[in-house]
């Protein structure tokens, strides 16, 4: 599905991920952790194309195609999905037409037939309902308003109506109390499948609990310094991040 | 004197062989006008806008009158021409009849062409007395020398019109052409409608500039929403003088998209308390357009609220101009009053100037005002299109709803959804221009 080599990146002209390489196989769930400011946002941003992240060196391979020739929008098309770990608010823009202008973008750049009202409403409502996504937070513009468990509900919304190849879920589980957190792991569980994979990005060991990954990264200053089986995230629950980052530098 | 304003009433000014009330106006206005002549930048309610420049140069004579078929350009047809109306329509600025739908009128309701009101006899003194404001006043006796014709709107006391009337004034001949023209709406006591104004043209380079006085009686409504789209070498003024009586209210929402310079001005006066006055613009410009939105509130009573709202989409070398002043007499305590300019810059080259101005005399007052020059949200940008969605349309998404503040308080569903189909129509042309 995935493969990243040696991947260098910079944001504005500071250098942040410093030699990345992680191969990820159809259908696999990789959790990635990490203190605050390691850089794993700043991954995640590389992969769905980020304007100003630069990559200044290594490679990106998505489904045997060099991932860094697409544009935003077509990386999306293609199938690779972040949930945002601060999703930006849109005043403006209802949920419920930009939840339709995205499908229906991607239904078009992907040569299949748009869904007309009927079909996309229904579709919508019973994606939301698994999520207890309330009819009236489509009503409102996008995000705005917003509290923090209805950002990530509307965030693992998108996802299900998106069905992407590979999702990229930037702290999904923060600020996220048990009961949220457990119906938006839920939702995703719903979506694992065969050829769908995942980076499920989470700062704290809790929300591999739900969504048990096949396998942990650690990463610390722009750089991955240990990988293993779901044991890790556990492991590091108990003895947090500071021996690792220390050892590290 | 100004010798540009002699040459230019000399071959534009109307006879004065009318009525006798009104060929005593048209003689002030004519002497007044030639004095001060075209406001320029060195005036100050004029310095973002050299109306003397950009009517200089340039042999204006009277457009003549259009009488085949009106081949409206695609995509520039009335928006609202599917809404059931009373309508005038105008061409080159003479009325036409056979365009026009004015059957069926209801009792109480008066609607016709000035031209036909003054053959009847009917005066209209205050409505020309009517200057507004400094800043408006030299358009104001311009147009009162200079206007031929122009509709008029009377509703008697407590008349609810139930179909809105439509003013549709087209401009398809140009060539130096210039259409004056004058419009006098009545509301008693209240009486309430809607009015539908556009103003399209497509005849190249001409100047349109239409004055209305509004006079609405106590409790009297009336929603007024207006597309401005014209030629990109037009010269357009549109001049609101308005007295707005107690519990009164006037709400003007408009939609500009064309010509190559235009100035929307609005002088709205209350004469009593309670009433309410707004008016709302959005405004689409490129290439080296010039638009100029200016509006005097005039809280001369206790106790009433307006509202001016400017957004403007500034792409290319666009120039955007907000001047919105509000005045609030000593004893008219109680007033809201708040006014805001937003301006988008698509383009490192469009400029806006925003210059709000408070003239507040009394002290227990709620007046705001503000101004933003903006970018568009390059996070949301990329969020829109970290989902799909492309670009151009990401982009277009983000404008509209920057937009929406002004279309969307549109109450009339239909006109709302036409305008806001014309400013999507907008990035269209955009985008067949990039490729
Ligand atoms: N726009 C930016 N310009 C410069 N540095 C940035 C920018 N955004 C993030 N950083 C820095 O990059 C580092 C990694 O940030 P981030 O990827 O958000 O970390 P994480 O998601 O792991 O908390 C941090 O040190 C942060 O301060
Ligand atoms: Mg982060």
């Amino acid at each position: 599905m995935l493969e990243i080599k040696d991947l260098h990146a910079s944001v504005d002209g500071t250098p942040i991920l410093k030699g990345i390489s992680l191969t990820i196989g159809d259908g696999e769930i990789h959790a990635i952790m990490g203190p605050n400011g390691s850089g794993k946002s700043t991954l995640s941003n590389v992969l769905a194309g980020r304007e100003n992240y630069m990559i200044t060196k290594g490679s990106i391979i998505y489904k045997g195609k060099d991932l860094t020739e697409l544009s935003i929008e077509e990386r999306a098309s293609a199938g690779i999905f972040l949930a945002f770990q601060y999703p930006t608010e849109i005043p403006g823009v209802t949920t419920m037409t930009f939840l339709k202008t995205a499908v229906n973008a991607q239904r078009k750049a992907r040569g299949e037939d748009e869904l007309d009202a009927v079909k996309f409403l229904k579709l919508v409502r019973e994606k939301a309902k698994e999520l207890k996504v309330e009819e009236d937070m489509l009503k409102r513009p996008l995000n705005v308003g917003f509290s923090g468990g209805e950002k990530k509900r509307a965030e693992t919304l998108q996802m299900s109506l998106l069905q992407p190849s590979l999702a990229v879920l930037d702290e999904t589980d923060s600020g996220l109390d048990i009961d949220a957190l457990k119906i938006v792991a839920d939702g995703v569980n719903r979506m694992r499948a065969p050829d769908r994979s995942m980076i499920v990005i989470t700062h704290y060991q809790r929300l591999l609990d739900y969504i048990v990954p096949d396998h942990v990264h650690v990463l610390a200053k722009g750089k991955i310094i240990r990988s293993g089986g779901k044991a890790l995230a556990a492991e590091l629950e108990a003895s947090g991040y500071t021996d690792l980052t220390e050892s590290a530098a | 004197m100004s010798d540009q304003a002699l040459t230019y009433l000399d071959a534009n000014s109307v006879a004065t062989e009318g009525p006798a009330w009104l060929d005593v106006r048209r003689k002030a206005a004519h002497a007044s006008f030639a004095d001060a002549g075209f406001p320029h930048r060195r005036v100050e309610a004029w310095r973002y806008t050299d109306l003397s420049r950009l009517m200089a140069k340039t042999d204006w004579h009277p457009a003549a009158p259009h009488d085949g078929a009106v081949l409206v350009p695609e995509g520039r047809s009335n928006p609202f021409s599917s809404i059931a109306s009373h309508k005038l329509v105008f061409v080159n600025g003479f009325f036409r009849q056979d365009l026009s739908e004015l059957d069926g009128l209801p009792e109480g309701v008066e609607i016709l062409p000035l031209e036909t009101a003054l053959e009847r006899g009917t005066k209209f003194e205050s409505a020309f007395d009517a200057n507004g404001p400094e800043a408006m006043a030299p358009i104001a006796a311009l147009n009162t020398a200079c206007a031929r014709d122009g509709a008029v709107i009377r509703l008697n006391e407590g008349i609810t019109l139930e179909q809105p009337v439509q003013l549709i004034h087209y401009t398809p001949d140009g060539g130096a052409t210039v259409a004056h023209t004058r419009n006098v709406i009545e509301l008693g006591s209240g009486a309430s409608m809607t009015l539908l104004e556009a103003q399209i043209g497509w005849g190249g380079a001409y100047l349109v500039d239409r004055v209305t006085n509004l006079n609405l009686g106590e409790r009297a409504s009336l929603t007024h929403v207006r597309l401005e789209d014209e030629d990109t070498d037009a010269v357009h003024l549109s001049t609101v003088l308005g007295d707005v009586a107690s519990n009164a209210s006037y709400k003007a929402n408009t939609l500009a998209l064309g010509g190559r310079a235009g100035r929307l001005q609005s002088a709205l006066h209350f004469t009593g308390e309670g009433a309410h006055a707004e008016s709302n613009t959005a405004y689409l410009l490129r290439e080296t357009q010039h638009l100029d939105s200016t509006i005097v509130v005039d809280h001369a009573v206790p106790g009433c609220t307006s509202g001016a709202l400017a957004k403007g989409v500034l792409d290319d070398e666009a120039i955007g101009v907000f001047q919105g002043k509000v005045i609030v007499a000593p004893h008219a305590q109680k007033s809201d009053a708040k006014q805001m300019s937003n301006a988008l810059l698509l383009s490192r080259d469009a400029a806006m100037n925003a210059k709000p101005e408070l003239e507040i005399y009394a002290d227990d007052v709620q007046c705001a005002h503000g101004s933003t020059i903006g970018e568009l949200d390059g996070d949301a940008l990329f969020y829109l299109r970290s989902r799909g969605i492309e670009e151009q349309t990401a982009r277009q998404m983000l404008i509209s709803a920057f937009l929406g503040d002004v279309l969307e308080q549109i109450s009339h569903e239909v006109a709302r959804d036409a305008l806001t189909e014309r400013a999507t129509q907008w990035f269209e042309v955009k985008k067949e221009g990039e490729v």
